[in-house]
């Protein structure tokens, strides 16, 4: 019974973040504040389902391939998430797209930029 | 083209083979058989591509060790300390912030390392690599980071501090 109240408190803890990161991919004002507020989503917000999920998968179900299962998840999103982050930044600051506000301190323009 | 060398191939075929075990979860003779074939044959196809540098660090349980307490101790830490700065960002009205892009100077020699480090930053809530460059022999990243407080060497102590140390005990 404990082990369930703990796993739903993880849960829930994954869900809070992954509404302040709802909230910041409505309301950032661009691209790449956008992209770094979708980042809490896929680590933290992850990450308590994920652990939630197992401790679900470890006492309520006994089921050890589950268990690993949810853990090869978890892995395979941090290691694929950062890759996709670098593309689309990389390709989106490539293909000319700036913040209306400009940035206060920008190298990457100072030292490319055409 | 790079020669496949015997080291690659043996880790190559140790993580094909776990990651087998791991999906099929079963220890039948035959399963497991018909598992390691299609490993070495994954293995001898793309070791080259797979593994750039020595093999040797996979098989040492030190630097195993090590990259295990990065992953279990070091980077969560981090991780949640930037999530809750970022969901207060976000709770608040998405006001209170100051994006720009910053180069920072890295110390890392390693192919492996650099990428391990430059994901971590990008896992990171807040900050984000763009782009790794290279000059006289020192390596750079720039970094989009939600809140700029300081330029060159301060922010690379404020952007990356504890995961290049952790790092560094694994990769050079």
């Amino acid at each position: 019974m404990l082990i369930r109240i703990i796993a739903d408190v993880l849960i829930f803890i994954g869900a809070i973040f992954a509404t302040a990161g709802t909230i910041g991919v409505l309301k950032m004002p661009d691209t790449y504040s956008r992209m770094q507020a979708s980042t809490c989503i896929s680590t933290l917000g992850m990450l308590g389902a994920a652990l939630g999920a197992l401790l679900y998968a470890i006492f309520v179900m006994g089921s050890a391939s589950t268990a690993i299962k949810v853990c090869v998840i978890a892995l395979l999103i941090f290691v694929t998430n950062p890759v996709g982050a670098h593309a689309i930044v990389k390709g989106a600051y490539r293909h000319g797209i700036r913040p209306e506000k400009p940035m206060e301190v920008d190298d990457f323009r100072r030292d490319f930029d055409e | 083209m790079r020669k496949t060398t015997f080291p690659a191939v043996l880790a190559t075929f140790v993580v094909c083979f776990l990651f087998w075990i791991v999906l099929d979860f079963s220890f039948k003779v035959e399963e497991l058989v018909a598992g390691a074939v299609v490993s070495l044959a994954v293995a001898l196809f793309s070791a080259r591509f797979f593994i750039h540098e020595k093999a040797g660090w996979f098989f040492n349980p030190v630097k195993l060790f090590n990259l295990l307490f990065y992953w279990i101790c070091i980077f969560p830490v981090e991780l949640i300390k930037a999530n809750v700065d970022m969901a207060k960002r976000c709770f608040t009205g998405c006001t209170n912030i100051n994006p720009g892009i910053v180069k920072i100077p890295v110390d890392m020699k390693s192919d492996y390392g650099q990428a391990a480090l430059a994901n971590s930053i990008t896992l990171t809530p807040g900050t984000m690599t763009l782009d790794i460059a290279e000059e006289d022999g020192q390596t750079y990243y720039y970094i989009h980071w939600i809140d700029v407080t300081a330029t060159g060497k301060e922010a690379g102590d404020a952007i990356k501090g504890n995961l290049e140390k952790g790092l560094r005990r694994v990769w050079e």
